[in-house]
Parts: structure tokens; sequence; C-alpha cells
């Protein structure tokens, strides 16, 4: 077992969002387990992970439609747990983007400041300006059945802007939306959190959208942050196996380390901090592939496809089991074509990553 | 696919349009031979008719004891709705959204009185009213055919709310509204369509009832099933045939305003 993550990352300024220990049970079964989280004024930190791992739970929690079991959530300062759902200082995107079918666009984003007794007049002119945010002035008129996904996206987001949460939670907004358009969505969305300087928790199964839009990641297992970081952090040092093989593509290896150094498969040998039995990872694009048998991993190409500019290989080595390779694409006629035996070697020995034996 | 297989597909096909078809005949050719009646010349009941009037017509709003007797009918069916709107919608909140035990079994409790057959729920309304000291009148007998229809405005509300996605009502209470602010601007008016539908029902039903109203009705205040009962035992001219031609309209001139207003598809949700 690890222990759980330390939630402060150096923060510079006070957390907005500061959350402790929160430990939420369903009947026997524990979906958040002693969860920790620190987040800095204008951060958008992405709870990442598999379903079932507790990052919706966690984001239920602070919203307030579910009360943890121990531990506490604090905004600016002052202890929220006991606060009701609608006195929060938190505005929440759904996944449904759940709009009022029965109101209009405008209504929809005037909603919560209805809710809160605000003169028509002031309620006009704020409504007036979020949507420009959104650029939705247009479909003001609108009902939500009327728009395309990405504009229920943006009215979503607008409801909950104009109200000027200290926090926006977002779960999953991008599922509703065909894959076309979510990457440019993500982009948009990231740019204008930035822009406006909101303090954001994002919540999403999907790495390259975390990769995208995070500037911090809490990879989350079995109701656990297995690891706090940000992205590029997460991508080149993963913490654990279980990250490295969550967040992009990995390749494992049972090997034997002494004197502080590790044996790789292709006969070379990187630093360890480990010592005994260990896993090593190591990352698709640093291995080289080259036709002919010179080495000492060797294997035969099984499958291959192109991505872009690069090509992904499957070599079925002859230990067993299947390495992932990625190469920039050759010209015509100098591909490795599928059968092929191949020998592949490690770019980087120092870009290995060292875990306990799984 | 063989030619065989095909021939045997139309014909599977053809025979369930044939169904249908026949299906729709049995559901208005009765409503079709009475209004034909309705115009007959002859004082008795009988088919084909010979001749045409429109005296039938005038007699039913001559005669004083059916005029009461259709508004006293108008009447239960307004009070039938609106108890079964004040009763059930709650009850169907209750069933879908409460969070403590018993809520299926009320929620199939309800369906109690719609399953005991209405002379039976008449007969023991009766008693249990004469047990407190209230005897048959317009208010029981709207009362009692309330607690007979209640299920079905019960369960339509029921069935919508299960539909309804839940973030609906989360998002309301992130954004700022209390539990009864959400239910009065999101809920409720998402609930409409299904209530509407369900008033649909209960209005026909307090209207038309008569297994309950025989035994609950005041003898004063006779509502049209009974009344138009009353007719068909002592005489047989085709006034009664008139009588069912004009709620035939009335039921039509429904049917155009609920499509026009609200749509004929809403209330099928």
């Amino acid at each position: 077992m690890h222990e759980p993550v330390d939630a402060n990352a150096d923060l510079l300024t006070p957390p907005v969002l500061s959350i402790g220990g929160v430990t939420k049970r369903f009947g026997p079964l524990t979906v958040l387990d002693r969860c920790s989280l620190d987040v800095a004024e204008g951060e958008i930190v992405t709870l990442l992970g598999p379903s079932g791992c507790g990052k919706t739970t966690l984001l239920r929690c602070i919203a307030g439609f579910w009360a943890p079991d121990a531990g506490t959530i604090t905004i600016d300062g002052a202890d929220t747990v006991r606060v009701p759902v609608n006195r929060r200082p938190v505005g929440v995107v759904f996944q449904s983007y759940a709009l009022f079918p029965h109101l209009t666009v405008a209504k929809n984003v005037a909603y919560g400041l209805r809710m809160r007794g605000m003169a028509k007049a002031d309620i006009a002119a704020r409504v007036a300006r979020a949507l420009e945010t959104v650029a939705l002035s247009d479909f003001a008129g609108r009902y939500p059945a009327q728009l395309s996904g990405g504009q229920q996206q943006r009215v979503a987001i607008a409801r909950v802007l104009v109200l000027e949460p200290r926090v926006l939670l977002l779960d999953e907004p991008f599922n509703a939306l065909d894959a076309k358009l979510r990457g440019a969505m993500q982009v948009d969305l990231r740019q204008l959190i930035k822009r406006l300087g909101i303090t954001a928790i994002f919540v999403t199964h999907d790495q390259e959208e975390a990769l995208t839009m995070s500037d911090r990641i809490a990879v989350m297992r079995a109701g656990r942050i297995e690891q706090l970081a940000p992205p590029e952090e997460i991508f080149d040092h993963p913490a654990t196996a279980y990250v490295a093989d969550f967040i992009g593509s990995s390749n494992f290896w049972q090997s034997h380390a002494e004197g502080g150094r590790v044996n790789l498969p292709d006969g070379q040998s990187a630093p360890s901090h480990r010592a005994g039995d260990v896993t090593i990872m190591v990352r698709p694009h640093n291995l080289a592939i080259r036709p002919g048998e010179d080495g000492p991993l060797k294997g035969a190409v099984g499958f291959q496809r192109n991505i872009g500019a690069l090509v992904e290989y499957h070599v079925a080595t002859d230990g067993g089991g299947t390495v992932r390779v990625m190469a920039m694409r050759q010209e015509r006629g100098r591909s490795i074509a599928d059968g092929t035996r191949v020998t592949l070697s490690i770019l980087d020995p120092n870009l290995c990553a060292v875990y306990e034996p799984q | 696919m063989t030619p065989r297989r095909q021939l045997a597909d139309t014909l599977a096909i053809g025979a369930i349009l044939a169904v249908a078809v026949v299906a729709l005949i049995l559901l208005v050719a009765p409503s079709i031979v009475v209004v034909i009646i309705s115009f007959d010349t002859r004082a008795y009941v009988s088919f084909p008719p010979v001749g045409f009037t429109l005296d039938w017509y005038a007699k039913v709003f001559e005669e004083t004891a059916l005029v009461e007797a259709m508004l006293n009918s108008l009447q239960v069916g307004i009070t039938v709705t609106g108890l079964c709107i004040l009763l059930g919608v709650p009850t169907a909140l209750v069933c879908v959204r409460g969070r403590f035990p018993g809520t299926t079994a009320l929620s199939v409790f309800v369906l109690v009185p719609h399953m005991v057959p209405g002379i039976v729920l008449g007969v023991a309304v009766l008693f249990a009213g004469a047990l407190v000291g209230v005897g048959p009148s317009i208010y029981l007998q709207s009362l009692s055919i309330a607690v007979f229809v209640l299920a079905v405005m019960v369960r339509t509300v029921m069935s919508r709310l299960q539909r309804l996605d839940p973030a609906l009502e989360e998002a309301s209470a992130n954004l700022g509204a209390s539990p009864f602010q959400t239910l009065a601007t999101v809920t409720f008016p998402l609930l409409l369509p299904a209530i509407l539908a369900g008033a649909v029902f209960t209005f026909v039903e307090g209207f038309d009832n008569l297994s309950v109203a025989i035994f609950t009705h005041g003898f004063r205040d006779r509502p049209l099933p009974v009344e138009l009962l009353a007719l068909v035992q002592t005489t047989n001219t085709p006034l009664v045939a008139a009588v069912s031609g004009v709620q035939i309209v009335l039921a039509i001139v429904a049917l155009v305003i609920v499509a026009a207003t609200i749509g004929l598809d809403r209330v099928n949700e």
C-alpha cells in the first residue's frame, strides 16, 4: 500500500480549495480513501482515472451533493462540509450539461441570479455579459434543444460563470461531444478559464484531455490519489507503474537491480534507486527498431499502424510478450514489413523508470 | 431472402395491418352508429334510420334533468381532476424521490383502489361515509372517484419523474435554489405535460364513471351516467343517442384543444 500522496505541491499562495483526508463509503465499499488535495488560485487540477476510481465522487463531495464520511473540504479557509449545496461558492458543469429544457438560453443563464433575488435590470446586464463571454449573444432566445452540443456546453459554462463561483467543477464536459469537436473545445475551454482566472477541478478518464487542460493532474486509483503533478512530470516521470500504464503507452519488463544499477532487456543498464526484483518501464518512443538479429532483444513485427508521421510497431519478442515501438515513418519501400525479424534497443537508458515488482 | 420467405413476410405484415384496421373499426363503429341513430325521426331506437331530424338534440337541452346532470358531471370531472393533481403529484414525488423505506410499497398501494371493482369501492365508500356521518353527495361522489383514479395520475407523473435527468435538480440546487424553489421552477414545469395527460384521464373518469358514482352520488345531484341509465331503463327514444352525440362532440373539441395547445405527442410521453 502507498501512503496518501502529499497534497501540497509548494503552493505560493494559500489554496482556494483545500481537501484534507476526505473519505466516502457506500455500504461496505470505500469509494474515496483519505484524499487530500490543495488547489491554488486560478489553477486547473484534473482528477484522472478509470471509471470507479472515485473521481466523480470527490467532485460530488466538493459540490455538496454527497457528504464525506470523514475529512475536510475548505474554500478560502472556510469549512464547507456543513454548508448546504445551494450555498456553496461552487459552480458545476454537468456531464449532461443539465440545461433546463423549458427555459431559453438567457433564462438558463439568469437562473442562479434569479434565485439570489437580484434586480431584473442587473440580471439582464450580467446575463448579456456572460453570453458575450461564451460568444452566444445571438442565441439568447433559443431553447437548449435548438443548440448544438458545443453550444449547449457553453451555455452550461455561462450559467455557472455568471455567479462568479470560487471553484468551477467540470464533470467530463466533453463526453457528449463528437471526437472532432473535442480537441478544439478543450483548447477553447482552457483558454477561457485561464483568461477569467478561475480555479477549476476537471474530471475525466481521457488522458489526452487531462494533458491538454491541466496545470496539475491527480491520477486516481481505487479511491486514492496515486500521483499529483504537472502533466509533463506525470508523463515523463510516472510515480508508479499504474500511472505509467494509464498515461501514454508503456512497455514493462521484470528485472533485477544491484549496486544502484538495473539490467535492461537490450543488454544496457540504467541507474536504479531500488534493489532486488523490480519492474522497469520503457516508453514506445524510447525504443529503436532495426531489421536483423544483432542484439539480445529480438522479435518479429506482428502488426503495425500509421499514426500521422509516426508508425507504431507491435513486436512479438522471443522472450514472450508484445513490445510497442514508436518510430518515425520511413519513406515508401524502406519500411519494415510485418513478419520481419528485428532487434530493439533502448535509446536513452536514463529515461527508463524503475518500480517495485508487479 | 428467398421468394417463399418474402411471401411469408408480406403476409405477416399484411395480417398485422388487417388486425389494426379491425381494431380501428371496433373503436369507431359504435360511436358512428350512435350518431346516426340520434338523427332518426322515429321515436324508438332502431337501425338503419328512416329520416333526418335535429329534434332529439333540441330535446336534450330542453330536458332540465339532463342539462343538470351534464353540469353535475362536469363539476365532478373538474373536482376529481383537481383532487388527483393535489393528491397525486406529491405522492408521485415521494414515491420517486423519497429516500426512506416504504416508497416502493406506497407506489404499489396507490394502485389498489383502481384494481378493486368500482362497485365494491362505491359500496365501501358509502358505508365508510355513513360511519363518520357523511352521506352520499356530489362531494362524496367526487372524492370516491378521485380515490378510484388517483393511480392513473400518480403513475403518469411517476414515469415522467423517473425519466427526468437527476442532474437537472442538482444543477438547480448548485445554482442556489432551495429545495422548494427547485420544485417550483424546475421539477413542476417539467412534470406539467405528464400532469395534463393524467388530467385528461381523470376528468373523463370523473365525468363518465357509473360504477362508483351509482352508490356515492347525491340523490338530488344525479350525474349524467346515472341519469342516462335511468333513461334507457324507462324509455327507448333516440334521446340517449343524442346525449351521446353531444358527448362525442365535446370529446373531439377537447382533443382538438389539447392538440393545439400542448400537442398530442406530449400527452403521449
